[in-house]
This record gives C-alpha cells, sequence and structure tokens, in this order.
C-alpha cells in the first residue's frame, strides 16, 4: 500500500511514527524522512508530504490512504472518506482575541486573521456574526501587526504570541486523520480493513 | 484567454475521445437505447426539479421575455424532461442514451472542471431489479469493451440506509446531519453525533461493522446480519438479485457491495451504483434509481440509469495502456495542393494526406523519406508525367 503521511518542515510527528509502529507497521524510516523521499518497506511505501500533497494523492487516486490534520479536512473539504481519527497531534482551532483589547474603535465587522479562512467563515456564518475572515499563515501575529482584531488559529500556535491572547472559544477538535480517496475505498477495501484493524488496538492502550 | 473552469482540447486527444464515444454509443445502442440530443438551455424551472443543491450557483441567463434559463448541469433532468413531454402515448419501457457535455460552476474543491462531457443510459418505465441489473450490465459491458480492466463497480442502495438509520433510533434534526456525515463518509463525526445522541448501543455496533466491511468480501454477510426489520432485508435481497443477474451476463467478477455508498442527490431513490479503476481517484461512472423524478414532471413512472465521465474514463484507459487508436498516421505530401489529383488518389488508396505548397527548390527526384510514424512525399518536377508517379506508388504501397 501506497500511503502518504502529513510532514511538515519538523519531519512526521514522533507520536505518530510510535502508534505505527505499536500498530505493527514498518514506520521506523518516518523518524528521519523529509517531504521528498519515498520509504518502501516490504509492501508500503510512505510517502511523507504536506497535507494538500497527501490529500491530492488520495482524491488522484495516487495513493491507497493518507493521514493528516482534521483542520486541513475542515477547510479544504476534500473527496476523501475519513476513516479514523488517530488522537495523535491533538489540538483545537480556536477563536482568540488580545486579553487587553487594544484601543480604537469597535469595528462592526472584526477582522479575524486565519490560516483557516473558510472555516472562520463557516463558524461565524454559522452563529449569525460578522467578521471578514482575513487569510494570514502566521495569524497569532497578525494583531500585534494591527492586522486583526482577532484570531481563529491552532490553540498551541495561539499559546505565546507576542500581543496576549486569549481563547474566546473553540471552533473545532482537531487531530490526526486516517483518510482514503473514493477509488481506493472500492478497489482496496480489504486492505483498508485490515489496516483499521491493525491500527485500532494501538489506539485504545 | 477563457473562463474558469473552461477548456479546450487538441490532437490527437479529441481523437481518442470521440473512439470512445464511438465504441459508447455502439454499445448503448446494442442494448436498444437510441440517442437524443437536447439542448443547451433550458427552463430554471426545469432543471431545479431535481432539487440539487449544488445549482444554486448555475449559470443563468434571461430570455427576450424575461424567462429566467440556465444551461444544462447534467442530462438526467433534460432527458426526464424530454421523456415526460414527447413520450407519454409511447409503450414501456423507454430507453434513451446520450454522448454530451454538461457545464456547473467551477469550483476548486470539487474536482470536476466547470464544463464535463458524460456519456450515459436511461431506462424509463421498468422498476424491477431486473432493470436495474440492465443498467449496470450495460455498464459494465461498456467498460469492459473499451478494454479497461480491473474496473469495480460498487452497488448500495438508499433503501439499506434509511431503514438503517431509522433503527437507531435518532432524533430528527441528528438524523438529517446523521446521513450527511453518511454522504461525506465522515466516520468520526457519525459516531459523535451518534454518541452525543445515545443511539441503540448494539445497532450502531454493528453499523461501523458494515460500514468497514462494505466492499469487502465480508460486506454481504455482515449486512445481513445487520438486518433488523423487513424493509433492510428487502433491500439487500434486492441488491443480491442485482447483483445474481450482472453475474449471469458475464459481468459478476466486477461487482462489489458498498452498502455505504450513499449519494446526496435527492433524486436518487433506490439501487445506487458507482465505478472505479486504478490510477482514478474520483468515479468514473455513477448511477442509480430515481423513481421520483419522472413525478415531478407530471408522470409518474420509475427510471434508472448512468453517466460516464468521459474525461476520467480516458484517463483511466490511458492509466491501464489501454487508449483507443488516435487519427491514422497522416502523410505529409509536398506538391499535393498543386496536385490534387496525386493527393487524392493517395486518399483513395486509404492514405490520411497532409498537402503542401510545392518546395522552392524542386526535387531532381520524388522522394520519401520516414517522418515520425509516417511519410514525407515530396514531387520532382515532371514527376505525373514521367514513369516516377507509379514507382511513388509502388514505394508506398509497400511501406
Amino acid at each position: 500500500m501506497r500511503i502518504g503521511v502529513n510532514a511538515t518542515g519538523h519531519g512526521v510527528p514522533a507520536a505518530l511514527v510510535d502508534l505505527l509502529e505499536a500498530a505493527g507497521l514498518p514506520a521506523a524510516g518516518l523518524r528521519v524522512a523529509s517531504t521528498s523521499s519515498l520509504a518502501t518497506v516490504g509492501d508500503t511505501t510512505w510517502v511523507p508530504a504536506s497535507g494538500a500533497d497527501v490529500l491530492a494523492g488520495c482524491v488522484r487516486g495516487a495513493l491507497d490512504a493518507g493521514i493528516v490534520g482534521k483542520d486541513l479536512l475542515l477547510e479544504e473539504d476534500p473527496d476523501v472518506y475519513e476513516l479514523l481519527d488517530l488522537g495523535v497531534a491533538a489540538d483545537a482551532i480556536v477563536y482568540a482575541t488580545p486579553r487587553v483589547a487594544t484601543a480604537g474603535r469597535e469595528r462592526s465587522r472584526p477582522r479575524v486573521a486565519t490560516p483557516y479562512p473558510r472555516v472562520t467563515r463557516r463558524h461565524f456564518g454559522a452563529t449569525g456574526r460578522q467578521v471578514e475572515a482575513v487569510a494570514f499563515a502566521a495569524a497569532a501575529l497578525a494583531p500585534a501587526l494591527g492586522i486583526a482584531e482577532g484570531v481563529v488559529e491552532l490553540r498551541s500556535r495561539v499559546a505565546g504570541a507576542p500581543l496576549d491572547l486569549e481563547v474566546r472559544e473553540e471552533v473545532a477538535a482537531v487531530s490526526l486523520r486516517l483518510v482514503a480517496g473514493p477509488a481506493a475505498h472500492v478497489l482496496l477495501a480489504d486492505e483498508l480493513v485490515a489496516l483499521l484493524e491493525r491500527l485500532r488496538p494501538s489506539l485504545e492502550g | 484567454m477563457i473562463p474558469e473552469g473552461m477548456h479546450d482540447v487538441l490532437p490527437p486527444e479529441t481523437a481518442e475521445l470521440r473512439a470512445i464515444e464511438n465504441a459508447l454509443c455502439r454499445r448503448f445502442e446494442a442494448y436498444g437505447y437510441g440517442e437524443v440530443r437536447t439542448p443547451w438551455l433550458e427552463f430554471a424551472e426545469t432543471l431545479e426539479a431535481a432539487e440539487d443543491d449544488t445549482l444554486e450557483a448555475g449559470y443563468r441567463l434571461y430570455d427576450q421575455q424575461g424567462h429566467e434559463l440556465m444551461l444544462r448541469t447534467d442530462m438526467t433532468v433534460p432527458v426526464a424532461r424530454l421523456a415526460a413531454s414527447r413520450y407519454r402515448d409511447k409503450p414501456l419501457p423507454l430507453r434513451f442514451c446520450y454522448v454530451a457535455p454538461s457545464i456547473r460552476p467551477w469550483a476548486p474543491q470539487r474536482s470536476q472542471d466547470g464544463e464535463f462531457e458524460q456519456a450515459g443510459a436511461e431506462l424509463l418505465g421498468l422498476s424491477s431489479a431486473a432493470a436495474d441489473a440492465e443498467c449496470v450490465t450495460l455498464l459494465c459491458d461498456a467498460l469492459a469493451g473499451l478494454g479497461l480492466s480491473g474496473y469495480r463497480v460498487s452497488l448500495g442502495t438508499v433503501a439499506f440506509y434509511t431503514a438503517l438509520v431509522d433503527a437507531l433510533g435518532l432524533p430528527a434534526g441528528d438524523r438529517e446531519k446523521f446521513l450527511e456525515a453518511l454522504a461525506d463518509k465522515d466516520y468520526p463525526l457519525l459516531e459523535s453525533i451518534a454518541g452525543n445522541a445515545e443511539a441503540d448501543e448494539a445497532a450502531l455496533k454493528a453499523l461501523w461493522r458494515t460500514l468497514e466491511l462494505s466492499g469487502t468480501r465480508d460486506g454481504l454477510s455482515q449486512a445481513r446480519k445487520l438486518a433488523t426489520s423487513d424493509a433492510m432485508e428487502d433491500a439487500i435481497q434486492h441488491l443480491v438479485e442485482v447483483r445474481d443477474l450482472v453475474d449471469d451476463a458475464g459481468f459478476g467478477d466486477a461487482i462489489t457491495f458498498d452498502f455505504g455508498l450513499f449519494q446526496d442527490l435527492t433524486y436518487y431513490s433506490g439501487v445506487i451504483f458507482e465505478a472505479y479503476a486504478r490510477g482514478v481517484g474520483l468515479p468514473l461512472a455513477s448511477g442509480g434509481r430515481y423513481d421520483g423524478l419522472l413525478e415531478r414532471f407530471e408522470w409518474d413512472i420509475p427510471g434508472v440509469g448512468f453517466a460516464i465521465s468521459l474525461d476520467r474514463l480516458h484517463d483511466a484507459l490511458e492509466e491501464a495502456g489501454a487508449a483507443p487508436a488516435a487519427a491514422p498516421a497522416c502523410l505529409t505530401f509536398v506538391g499535393g495542393l498543386e496536385h490534387p489529383e496525386h493527393a487524392m488518389e493517395l486518399r483513395r488508396a486509404g492514405w490520411a494526406v497532409r498537402a503542401l505548397r510545392e518546395g522552392a527548390a524542386p526535387q531532381a527526384r520524388p522522394w520519401l523519406v520516414r517522418e515520425g510514424n509516417s511519410y514525407r512525399l515530396e514531387l520532382a518536377e515532371g514527376t505525373a508525367a514521367s514513369g516516377n508517379w507509379k514507382d511513388v506508388l509502388r514505394a508506398l504501397e509497400r511501406a
């Protein structure tokens, strides 16, 4: 099977490799993997890549399964089936604003900086509030730069922002998920079930 | 240069697509399906009968009388409109097929172009498993006929899941959300909805198992174990019947069950199916039963049909190394424009001839060289008068 794994500049999260190894999958090579490598062990080829590339690979049928963050799934709403919550890299997308409100008039449509503009629009729209979602990758910096009055960002990235940010509400809980494209779901049903059955016991531990 | 989501098709791809279209049409006709064409523009009201949410942003315009028109977004609804308005007094069943482009607003998150071409078949006026089986058989036959190997058609049914979700005893609001998550195959979300609503524990456990095993070898027996109501048993029995009939027709190996198959198109009512092949992540074709659709045009007859995506099928054939042969190799004939009589003689002999103007410096003798997968022919002065033309023909005959 060819499995895409969400890797960042820091590589693949160690907790994920632990989980895969505990499930008896030959994932040791992922500890030192970079995003431009393929690691084949037996029948399994690991493809460390950006989350977006893992999703594209699954949708296009180039990857049989993928491991990506729920935040990306919420933002991109891709054509993949979400099979299992791996519980690793657990975090939450939150709405946070400066603990001490900055001077200046209150805007009728506050600006919210976020790497997740669609999630942000959906969240505030569903709760009947008007905001301007400002796409900004380093969202936690935005209030200090005067780009926005609030941020929608991962809880872990809100901590330690230059302007002290306080979490006002949780938008969605996120963690790494096992996904598969529609074609793999039909053509490799037996293999995917075998994979799920190996992973599930190590989740409960 | 062109609007987002639109695209040109260049040779030789066009010829390959044409070959695929022709092969599909011939298969459809071999089952008695008559090809129809419908206009690009329909009244918005007509297309909206499908109650498909994705149409909200469809391309709309107004005619001089102020009627709201829409560019067609698929062919199933126009064919239903056509049948209901022109075939009411004809004996049933009716069989129609089409090869046609449709257009939807382009959305980057849907992996479909704004304009897309489909080949499809619709069987109207029959509601039996045998009718469903004919459609699935025709789909398999059409794919296999093009030389596509290793494709799979997964069969599911809307009836099974609606019955199953009813058995969970969810409150109305959660039931809606649950069905939506089911269509998305968002299993963690399903779990959390069911958990919050305190759904029946045993039924739920069985549901996960079925979802997981659907498509695998054990899928069918698992679904049978899970059937707690007559409605569910009937739904399974119906699928098995369809599979057996498709098997009798010789395509049983291609069939898998997907009890998780669930589409959000509101007009599907019974059997639904999708075709997949290696190397193409999204379905090559999808279809199903839509017994309520014709009723929206005030003719209450059942219907079942499917549509194949030409682009995805083309990709799958290429992946499988079964792409149809493109146009015949073309011979380049320098001087052919000035000597149409020779160009015609070659064409009558079966060559495709691309005629060019005479060269600036005429050759002493006619020459013929290999060029790409065909030839380049250059006439010499007075070739026609001399016996040389016969030599040229002989050389080409040997080639």
